[in-house]
């Protein structure tokens, strides 16, 4: 039996069973051999049940290289008869597959400081909010954790202005009275 | 040890507050703050009315708190999710993200400026 390889966007093949479970193989990648309608995931293949879920995923997921690597795969590949496209390629899903959590949206306090410091900076951080989930979902996490930061700062000079600046800012007109009595 | 200190202060603090909002009527006490937008413009911000919202909040006059301040109303559904959300961001980052999600960050952020433009035409 010979078996057809995806791995992080990568083919390889054909190889049969033995050459394969040589292979530095994770348990992301697709297989698929005769007799399937198209790619399966490795770990769900009846034949190796058991022996890629043990192996952990050293390399970080690389979304970007592995898009590019696809179209330039798939052209070489076309004297092959029969090379079916991974059922599920984990770059074009619209929540990031990437492990690293989203950064901070800093939303709540935004939220809060909005409502409650009577300060319409707060609005601000609420647009930060908005242009970190924004990034995030295009990946770029980067761009995000900036985004985050700035939007940070932006409620924390709010939250001042709201409850320290502005008890004293009221309570300005009563001084000013008193002192020119 | 210094994450449950920060607890203790900010439930000590928020039981102060709630005591004085609680005590105080903010539209009859003169010890609570003005809003310096308003001070200044002439104009009402996001935010007028809070004080006077939750002393009715406290009081359980929900239509009261709703007349000083219906963003504020609105929004405290929404601060709880998200401050759940917050605790729980480790635990369960899809709910986060769900509660973060670009659309309904658009959605608050509209709702803010209507409230704040409507409000200062019709003298909500």
């Amino acid at each position: 039996m010979q078996y057809w390889i995806n791995h992080n966007g990568v083919q390889s093949g054909p190889v049969d069973l033995d050459a394969m479970k040589e292979m530095n193989l994770t348990s992301r990648a697709y297989v698929w051999r005769e007799g399937l309608g198209d790619w399966v995931k490795i770990t769900q293949m009846p034949e190796l049940q058991g022996y890629y879920e043990m192996i952990s995923d050293p390399a970080a997921p690389q979304q970007q290289p592995a898009a590019e690597q696809q179209p330039a795969n798939s052209q070489a590949t076309m004297g092959q008869p029969y090379q079916p496209q991974p059922a599920q390629p984990q770059y074009a899903q619209p929540q990031p597959a990437s492990t690293e959590p989203c950064p901070p949206t800093n939303l709540v306090w935004a939220i809060i400081s909005t409502v409650l410091c009577c300060i319409p900076t707060g609005i601000v951080a609420i647009i930060y909010a908005l242009k970190v989930s924004n990034k995030y979902r295009e990946g770029d996490i980067e761009g995000a954790k900036r985004a985050s930061e700035v939007g940070a700062w932006w409620c924390i000079a709010t939250i001042i202005l709201g409850i320290i600046v502005q008890p004293f800012m009221s309570m300005l007109p009563a001084m000013m009275a008193s002192m020119g009595n | 040890m210094r994450r449950s200190l920060i607890i203790i202060l900010a439930v000590a603090a928020l039981l102060v507050f709630g005591f004085i909002y609680y005590a105080l009527d903010p539209s009859q006490s003169g010890v609570f703050p003005r809003c310096t937008f308003l001070t200044l413009t002439g104009y009402k911000c996001p935010g007028c009315g809070s004080q006077r919202a939750i002393h009715a909040l406290m009081h359980g006059d929900i239509a009261g708190a709703f007349r000083f301040n219906a963003l504020l109303l609105i929004s405290i559904p929404w601060i709880t999710l998200c401050l759940y959300a917050e605790a729980q961001r480790t635990r369960n980052p899809r709910l986060y993200a769900r509660l973060n999600s670009p659309l309904l960050i658009w959605l608050f952020l509209v709702m803010v400026l209507l409230w704040w433009l409507l409000r200062n035409i019709f003298n909500w």
